[in-house]
């Protein structure tokens, strides 16, 4: 808890009045659901080691470090577009810099039939009633007081709504650039995602810098996918090397809906995501896949929490890391299945390699299950190569360095086996090798 | 197991008076010994430290080193990170001391009352233990009541003694390893412990000693409102071999008792330590009522080169059990395992594991974990492991089981995996699944009646855990589990 005397730099930073006036300022119902939320940040302070689901990320060096709140001049950052297009994603565009919406930057003509998306910004200057319900929902999360943070000063972000039985082919790309500034920014966006009944979606998020820079970004991510809704959300992380970024997704998976996640974190000094499904529908289905790949100091936390609710329900996850120099990376693989929740299949799988004397990895899969009716597996691994492997492939003329930099590559690419959409798969697959050490 | 099922084997079972006799056969060990005892009324500050100090004639270095643990524990709170259901305690209604009035001088002056406690409990506390092979420190409330075989283990060099004879007669040794593996401030009970610690056993195993015959301690809590705050120190010298079993039990109240020992393990070069418990305190009745806390801190160091220490526990008791065995592998190539096999039923509550803590150099840890819910219970693994820079080639291997048995139990693991070296292999795998529906079936086709077709079942799931333990514990653990588990289908 902090007082007025003991808030840290960072707190106090974002306790001044924003950069320029939040989108909806003036609307009473935000303004205080905003003003309540502000206080609530101020007064819980970050979480310290001793709060579980911090217990690996220390976020001391952030508290001393000050940011602006939000950038005055992002909308007019000169930007090149074109830098951050991806192969095989050629739907709509929304495009963020240093968290205001961009439109010269976006593509929103001609939208595919079925689909709305527009900012939030926008939204909240036009008519902002219908977002009251979501934004003034009270979501006190235990020692999530980035969620907070968030709430009380996210002015955009992006909405998207797919009405039922629309399937929308195009992969839609919601690009976040971090562009440099005269300071340290933090900016914050709020997305509100929703799937129709049987809706299908393709769905590219996409962290990209213009120059480095040591901004703070935080993002909720609300996803919720209705009877029988089916999307592909790919999450690729590409950050400035110096940036902070905090995520938390969270996913509502009705009846016969499934998602499928694949992540790849490449980028920022500090990169946590807060990943979340809740299965509350009978015959619901989540599979990720996510890889982290560390080195220099760069800390990658991964939380992944999936709460099982109803009958029948698959979640299946696939996560690799690899931490190279004085890096370290977190991951946390959850899965409660509630009392009641039948037939639940769940299989959580994570390895990793440590490629220097100076990393760390710390890995915690968890299981609590209380129905008996289930299957639940877990497994984790933190070692090297495999010995027997590098052995075959130098029996078969191959140097050693080269066997391990494609065993290595191997073990990465492995989450991206089952992304549909081959061309990004393709490149992903290709930014993860250029990463990997020579 | 769909609900008709469920409900037919539910009729089935009340329909047979043979199981029917079965699941009214209860806690065996729930009765309670009529001896007088003398004691500390209920209540903590310094001066009862002082006076149980003075009771003991304990030194006052040992005084003293009770009063800084409680002074440091008065500073710390109640841990709340288990996945359990503890109400907080009231520190002051317990009686840190309860002793038999009779102060025994040999086995012949022990209080019968005493010896057919143990007697009923199937300790082998006279010439019966020589043919069993083990040598027995009873525990009774709070004192050790008597040391089997003293004598024949002293010709081998083996000191076995209650801790409080420790500090009087070895009080070098004592001073020495006392609390340099569990600091007296490591943890709030830990130190609760250190502070109050009534009495446990000692063990010392001198350099290229291979200790002739197993050792053993058995506790019981007997009177009303104590705690039992049992310490105990083994210390294993250079190339020398120990094997150590304990068993405890208490009588049945309506009261929750507390039970938070202290056990400490020194392993020093190429010493092993094998500690075998079979845990079986009064686990509450079956709405929940009653039962022993069992917090206990466990903690053994492989201080020495090519050292081992091994953990086998069989936990069917308690209506909490707050406990991890742990060992710190220090010296290069140490070995660190622990099996364990953890049972809840009714409401029952365990969080229970291991952590083990890679510090030398190719060093090795295996863990086995299988836990067993039933009814309403709760039953967690919670478990460490850790490779410190240090520790290049260490290797650790874990799995862990979980069988639920019922619809209104949980089964949970929370293993915690951090790894600082590159050279490293840290493996860790968990399952949680039910009897098969498939398993009882083809039990019962080939005529086995759905008792013993579980019983069956839990037994080959522990297989691997029961083969660790000692013989005669075995064969106790394996009975204790059926009784645990009595009523738990249908």
């Amino acid at each position: 808890m902090s007082s007025a005397a003991t808030r840290s730099p960072f707190v106090e930073s974002q306790l001044a009045a924003p950069a320029s006036p939040l989108p909806g300022a003036g609307v009473p119902w935000l303004d205080a659901a905003r003003r309540e939320h502000l206080a609530a940040f101020a007064e819980a302070g970050l979480p310290t080691k001793h709060v579980e689901a911090w217990k690996y990320t220390a976020l001391r060096a952030l508290a001393q470090r000050k940011f602006s709140t939000g950038d005055a001049q992002a909308a007019a950052r000169a930007i090149d577009a074109s830098a951050f297009a991806l192969p095989g994603v050629d739907g709509p565009v929304l495009a963020f810099v240093n968290g205001v919406f961009r439109a010269d930057l976006s593509q929103l003509a001609q939208l595919p039939d079925g689909l709305e998306l527009r900012p939030m910004s926008q939204a909240l200057r036009e008519d902002p009633e219908p977002l009251r319900f979501t934004l003034s929902r009270y979501e006190p999360e235990k020692g999530d007081v980035f969620v907070r943070l968030n709430a009380a000063l996210a002015g955009d972000g992006v909405l998207l709504k797919v009405v039922a039985g629309a399937k929308v082919a195009a992969p839609v790309h919601l690009l976040f650039i971090g562009a440099p500034a005269e300071g340290d920014v933090a900016w914050h966006l709020r997305h509100v995602i929703e799937l129709g009944e049987g809706s299908e979606l393709s769905l590219v998020e996409h962290h990209a810098a213009s120059g480095d820079q040591r901004h703070l970004g935080t993002t909720c991510t609300d996803i919720v996918l209705r009877e029988g809704a089916v999307l592909h959300h790919a999450a690729f992380q590409d950050a400035a090397p110096g940036a902070a970024l905090i995520r938390r997704t969270k996913l509502h998976l009705g009846a016969r809906s499934h998602a499928t996640v694949h992540v790849v974190e490449l980028g920022a000094a500090l990169a946590r995501h807060d990943l979340q499904a809740e299965l509350v529908g009978n015959e619901a289905r989540f599979d990720t896949r996510g890889v982290f790949l560390l080195h220099a100091k760069q800390h990658g936390d991964t939380q992944l929490a999936i709460r099982q609710q109803a009958l029948n329900t698959t979640t299946d996850s696939v996560w690799r890391g690899v931490a190279d120099e004085r890096a370290r990376g977190v991951f946390r693989g959850a899965v409660l299945v509630e009392p009641g929740a039948d037939g639940s299949d769940c299989n959580v799988q994570n390895k990793n390699l440590l490629l220097s004397e100076q990393a760390e990895i710390d890995t915690k899969p968890e299981l609590v299950i209380y129905a008996d009716e289930v299957k639940a597996v877990h497994g984790a691994t933190v070692g090297q190569l495999d010995e027997r492997a590098l052995f075959y492939l130098q029996s078969r003329g191959i140097p050693q360095a080269q066997a391990r930099g494609v065993l290595t590559a191997a073990f990465c690419r492995t989450v991206l086996d089952d992304l549909p959409n081959a061309e990004l798969r393709a490149y992903l697959g290709d930014r993860l090798v250029a990463q990997l050490p020579a | 197991m769909s609900s008709e099922t469920n409900d037919s084997t539910a009729t089935v079972l009340r329909d047979n008076a043979e199981v029917a006799e079965v699941l009214g056969r209860q806690y065996s060990a729930g009765f309670i010994t009529q001896i007088e005892t003398t004691g500390l009324p209920p209540g903590l500050n310094e001066e009862t430290i002082r006076q149980l100090s003075a009771i003991k004639h304990e030194p006052e270095w040992m005084t003293e080193w009770r009063l800084s643990a409680y002074r440091h524990w008065l500073t710390m709170e109640e841990p709340k990170w288990a996945h359990l259901k503890l109400e907080p305690q009231d520190y002051q209604k317990i009686s840190y001391y309860s002793a038999p009035k009779k102060k025994p001088k040999s086995l012949d002056e022990v209080d019968p009352a005493i010896l057919d406690t143990y007697d009923k409990l199937g300790v082998p506390l006279h010439e019966r233990a020589a043919l069993a092979g083990v040598a027995v420190d009873a525990v009774f409330d709070s004192v050790s009541v008597v040391t089997t075989f003293r004598k024949q283990l002293a010709d081998a060099g083996v000191l076995f003694c209650s801790m409080s004879s420790a500090i009087r007669d070895y009080p070098e040794l004592v001073q020495k390893y006392l609390g340099s593996v569990v600091p007296p401030g490591d943890n709030f009970y830990a130190a609760l412990n250190s502070a109050v610690f009534s009495d446990g056993s000692f063990v010392f195993i001198p350099k290229g000693v291979r200790c002739p015959m197993e050792l053993s301690t058995y506790f019981r809590i007997n009177a009303q409102n104590t705690g039992q705050f049992e310490r105990t120190l083994i210390v294993a010298e250079a190339g020398s071999h120990v094997s150590y079993l304990e068993g405890c039990t208490a009588p049945k109240r309506d009261e929750n008792q507390l039970h938070a020992a202290v056990v400490e393990l020194v392993a020093l070069e190429k010493a092993e330590i094998k500690y075998s418990t079979v845990q079986n305190w009064y686990p509450g009745d079956e709405n929940g009522k009653g039962g022993v806390y069992n917090i206990v801190t466990k903690r053994g160091e492989c201080r020495g080169d090519d050292s081992k220490i091994t953990w086998t526990q069989v936990e069917t008791g308690s209506a909490i059990t707050w406990k991890y065995p742990s060992v710190i592998l220090r010296g290069d190539r140490s070995v660190g395992e622990f099996h364990s096999v953890a049972v809840t039923h009714h409401y029952q509550q365990a969080d229970t594991g291991t952590k083990m803590v890679h510090i030398g150099k190719d060093t090795k840890s295996k863990i086995i974990s299988k836990g067993i819910s039933a009814g309403k219970s709760n039953n967690s693994y919670r478990g460490l492991v850790e490779v410190k820079k240090s520790a290049a080639g260490a290797r650790n291997y874990t799995s862990c089981d979980s069988l639920l048995i019922g619809k209104k139990c949980g089964a949970h693991t929370f293993p915690y995996m951090e790894v600082k070296n590159p050279t490293a292999v840290v493996e860790h795998e968990a399952t949680t699944s039910k009897i098969s529906d498939d398993q009882m079936f083809y039990c019962r086709s080939r005529g086995i009646r759905e008792e013993d077709a579980v019983s069956m079942i839990v037994d080959g799931f522990c297989k691997q855990v029961f083969r660790e333990l000692p013989m005669e514990f075995a064969v106790e653990a394996k009975k204790l589990m059926e009784v645990s588990l009595q009523g738990a289908i249908g």
